[in-house]
């Protein structure tokens, strides 16, 4: 278990190393490792057992340099393509959550050639007409000033789940947290905050470009992404399968850790 | 002499919700139905509001403030310039403060800084140009990423001001508002430009972008303790870091005001106002029950930095200014205050000492406020607190800021 920095023009940027073996990039979502946890939760363990998982800190998010200037997804993938390069990873293994599983299709359908096989948990990203995502930015602010409902209901299988009363309690949590919060949010906002929230709206006609295997997972309950946008994803990726887990919501990786880490797994190693 | 600078603040709110409106709607702002706008009820409004401020003028303020509001029963300003043009034709001596333009939610500065300079002519050289970056509910109305929202803020300043004093045509190498050709007439009247006023709530950002280039700060919080004067510290330390002296007159703050013959009188005909102002204009804004879009992780405009400040002081589902519950509580906040004449001049010179500023913005209107009310208010205020406050005032200052003598202030 490590944390460490990579340097690269002038920009720090924080990543997180587990395990042996096959190099996977994971790309964090908000209730993730430096969305909210600063160390590896369950589901990072159990993966890094499996693999080798190199699982670095967005723009702005836990101890990676904010990047002022950054304000498209080109922004981004420019960014991840200079990380990858400092790794010394010419071609991965990529997965993510939420936004970051976004931030991995947008990477797989710009460069296929470094990406062998792309896993997305809980993909935000698509533009589907008249299914739009969540307002996590809506509801990021508690009613009456304590009650996170509105945004444990997006972000988990309910409002009041133990998970979720536990991720994001309806309390001021430790001031490290919040500040993991604020800034995964901060970085949130710069690139998706345009409704109908998190998506590039040509990301759809371009899943084509990348041809290799894919895993899509999704929550049965999710209320962020609607269910069309695995669908979505699953179609316009060609060799990809979609796995839908009951009794979970957005953050597969918090609320199934065990069986997400599985399947992730797997499909890595098959 | 340089007595104390004060501005009659008009928010404009809509005056007609329902009397169950706090327990059935969570906010006042962005999502509340405009299904409650009442077209009959609304036949005049701007006008009677309109009104008081042309009144605020007659009485010797020494200007009337507007500002920009969206989507809400706040403020019925979403062109606060549209009641400047319209107090440049009906006014005569103050100044128009606009506090200000949100400049995230404009396609181009440059139409600001042309809207400025039209006003600026029409009105005789009175405009104050104030400059706002929006907030929470700004963020969610336009849809401008809120960090995003801060850098267009300060580059559309500086093309502004530039506008107004570099001769055109020259090219703007922005990068949010890249402009080939930057040539605008009119040019304001006052040279070098228009006073320029930054809003701020006390973020260190904000404070050294606005004193590095020598405009006014003027705090948007609505309550008055200690932080008020910390605030104003904080500004004159900022200034000095860029060898600029603070005077008083570089820092404004907002506040609420209603005057009767007595405290009991003046308690008895502000309350219905008072109380609905603060149970539904700030229910969504200043309040911390419903819900509040002004600050959060869903619109970061701050720096993590400047949040870690925040974070390390606000205690979790706090009452806010909207949540008071009663006339002792209310004092406490010293934001809204009611009383006497010689209850009023004392609490703001109070103030005025403890705080160093010389530009008190206040509100005489609050909510449901009937038009005679708002007038008896102001009037007692102009006549029986306005000429004390001034000339104590200008004492304090003359005792404190000796330097300032012989300077001309805005």
């Amino acid at each position: 278990m490590a944390a460490r920095s990579i340097n690269f023009a002038g920009q720090k940027v924080w990543v997180e190393e587990n395990g042996d073996g096959t190099p996977v990039v994971y790309l964090h979502g908000i209730v993730d490792l430096h969305g909210l946890d600063a160390a590896p939760m369950a589901f990072h363990r159990a993966l890094a057992n499996t693999c080798r998982l190199i699982a670095p800190a967005h723009p702005g998010c836990a101890g990676t340099d904010e990047d002022e200037t950054m304000e498209t997804m080109d922004d981004v993938v420019f960014h991840y393509l200079r990380v990858l390069d400092a790794l010394g990873l010419d071609t991965c293994i990529l997965t993510g959550s939420s936004l970051g599983a976004w931030i991995a299709a947008e990477i797989a359908v710009r460069h296929p050639e470094r990406v062998e096989k792309l896993a997305l948990i809980g993909p935000t990203g698509l533009f589907v007409p008249g299914h739009p995502i969540g307002d996590v930015f809506w509801y990021a602010q508690p009613d009456d000033g304590v009650r996170y409902d509105g945004l444990r209901e997006l972000l988990f299988a309910g409002p009041r789940t133990e998970t979720g009363m536990t991720m994001i309690p309806d309390a001021k949590d430790n001031i490290e947290r919040e500040m993991l919060k604020y800034k995964v949010f901060r970085f949130a906002s710069l690139i998706g905050f345009k409704p109908p929230y998190l998506y590039n709206p040509r990301l759809s006609d371009r899943l084509d470009r990348y041809t290799g295997p894919a895993l899509i997972l999704r929550g049965a309950e999710d209320s962020l992404v609607p269910a069309a946008h695995a669908h979505a994803y699953a179609e316009g990726l060609g060799d990809a399968q979609l796995e839908v887990l009951p009794d979970c919501g957005h953050s597969l990786i918090a609320e199934a850790p065990a069986l997400t880490a599985q399947l992730v797994s797997d499909f890595i190693t098959n | 002499m340089h007595p104390v600078k004060l501005f009659c603040w008009h928010f404009m709110a809509y005056p007609y919700l329902p009397e169950d409106f706090d327990e059935k709607y969570d906010s006042g702002w962005v999502t509340v139905p405009n299904a409650l706008w009442d077209r009959e009820h609304a036949k005049g409004l701007y006008q009677e509001y309109i009104d008081q401020l042309v009144y605020a003028d007659e009485l010797g303020f020494d200007g009337m403030v507007l500002n920009e509001h969206h989507q809400n029963v706040y403020g019925l300003m979403p062109s606060p310039n549209l009641i400047a043009a319209a107090l440049s034709q009906r006014t005569k001596n103050g100044r128009i403060v606009v506090l200000g333009n949100i400049l995230p939610l404009h396609l181009n500065p440059l139409r600001i800084a042309e809207e400025y300079a039209m006003l600026d002519c029409m009105s005789d050289g009175r405009i104050v140009a104030g400059f706002a970056v929006g907030g929470g509910p700004e963020a969610f109305n336009y849809d401008v990423p809120s960090p995003r929202a801060r850098r267009q803020f300060w580059e559309a300043i500086d093309l502004i001001a530039r506008t107004w004093t570099e001769d055109g045509p020259f090219e703007h190498e922005g990068r949010e508002y890249p402009l080939r050709y930057v040539n605008a007439w009119p040019r304001p009247q006052q040279t070098p430009h228009p006073p320029i006023w930054v809003p701020g709530a006390r973020s260190r950002e904000t404070m050294e972008n606005a004193a590095q280039r020598g405009y006014a700060y003027f705090l948007s919080s609505r309550s008055h303790g200690d932080q008020t004067r910390q605030a104003a510290q904080a500004y004159a330390k900022t200034m000095a870091k860029y060898n600029r002296t603070y005077t008083p007159f570089d820092f404004g703050i907002l506040l609420s005001v209603y005057v009767s013959e007595t405290d009991e009188q003046a308690k008895i005909e502000s309350q219905e106002g008072i109380w609905y102002f603060l149970r539904n204009c700030l229910k969504g804004h200043l309040r911390t029950k419903g819900r509040t879009l002004t600050w959060g992780p869903g619109i970061p405009s701050t720096s993590p930095e400047s949040w870690r400040g925040f974070l390390e002081q606000w205690q979790f589902g706090a009452k806010q200014l909207g949540d008071t519950e009663d006339w002792e509580e209310l004092d406490q906040r010293a934001s809204i205050i009611v009383g006497s004449p010689e209850t009023v001049r004392d609490k703001l010179l109070a103030l005025v000492e403890k705080a160093q500023t010389g530009n008190l913005l206040i509100q005489f209107h609050f909510g449901n406020m009937k038009d005679e009310l708002a007038r008896k208010s102001m009037r007692l205020f102009a006549e029986q607190v306005a000429p004390a406050l001034r000339s104590e005032s200008a004492d304090i200052f003359a005792r404190d800021f000796p330097e300032m003598a012989d300077r001309e202030t805005v």
